[in-house]
């Protein structure tokens, strides 16, 4: 594993948009917006519930399609910080019809954490806005979740060399 | 180089690396092996409770604990971070979709006079 895929553990992608920051905005917190960018590649996305306040849940529905057929996905998490076209911040975790959050054993996929935490940032610059995701896999309900990147940064050669071991 | 990726254990991971303590374990196996009691130094915590974290990081696929020499040194388990770096590569690639369906949307929504506010 290189340093390069080591700083990736948790995952920031910066980019500026060309549009004001409230349509940016509206990009994750109106559902009709969602859905027309959220879904991967020919993934319907329907908004069940967006409570966008602090303390505040989400469900939404993804209906992909498999080898196996079409299939049903639910995603929900809680809003944890609301700033008006500053800051978003909210868990995100696989879940049944109801909300219910499932455990990977009941998902049986193999490429996630439970319970995740995504934090946006917006920057208003003229007609243009910058946006910040950073989207980090630390259980959100945990203390300084913020020193995620900085222990990797401290164990980055460590594991550069990790074939030595 | 590719580790299959146990859903339990990475879940386990996250758990493990939530935890400050277990993180300044961590960074100090970084800089290389070191016994129970030595890593129990710079805390103020009894060694029991420094044991403790010690086996979440080991059964999390951290921390490796030798079984040689009466110290039996910790070291860091490179597996557990490499799982953690193979969800984030998928996790980004998923987000680099998105933005661009968002960027190509943003640019539908202003055009089609959706958003009053624009220019």
């Amino acid at each position: 594993m290189s340093e390069h895929s080591l700083s990736r553990a948790a995952v920031k992608i910066e980019r500026m948009f060309d549009a004001p920051v409230e349509l940016v905005w509206q990009m994750w917190t109106d559902p009709e917006h969602l859905t027309a960018w959220y879904g991967p590649d020919g993934a319907t996305v329907t908004v069940a519930k967006m409570d966008v306040r602090v303390g505040g849940t989400r469900l939404i529905a993804m209906d992909v399609q498999t080898p196996n057929g079409p299939m049903r996905m639910w995603l929900t998490g809680e809003y944890r910080d609301v700033v008006e076209h500053r800051r978003l911040v909210y868990t995100d975790a696989r879940a049944d019809e109801h909300g219910n959050v499932l455990t990977p054993d009941e998902l049986g996929i193999p490429d996630h954490p439970t319970i995740t935490e995504v934090a946006v940032e917006f920057e208003e610059h003229g007609n243009r806005t910058r946006m910040i995701m950073t989207h980090t896999g630390v259980p959100a309900d945990s203390p300084g979740a913020a020193a995620w990147n900085m222990a990797f940064d401290k164990l980055g050669g460590h594991i550069a060399a990790g074939n030595k071991i | 180089m590719t580790t299959a990726i146990d859903d339990a254990r990475l879940d386990e991971t996250f758990a493990a690396l939530a935890n400050p303590t277990r993180r300044a374990i961590l960074a100090r196996l970084a800089q290389g092996e070191a016994s129970v009691n030595e890593l129990a130094e710079p805390f103020a915590m009894t060694l029991p409770a420094i044991s403790k974290h010690i086996k979440v990081l080991a059964r999390a696929g951290l921390v490796i604990r030798s079984r040689r020499a009466q110290r039996r040194p910790c070291s860091l388990d490179p597996r557990g971070l490499q799982q953690v770096a193979t969800w984030a590569e998928q996790c980004r690639s998923v987000w680099e979709a998105r933005f661009e369906q968002m960027d190509q949307y943003l640019q539908q929504v202003q055009a089609s006079g959706k958003d009053t506010r624009t220019r």
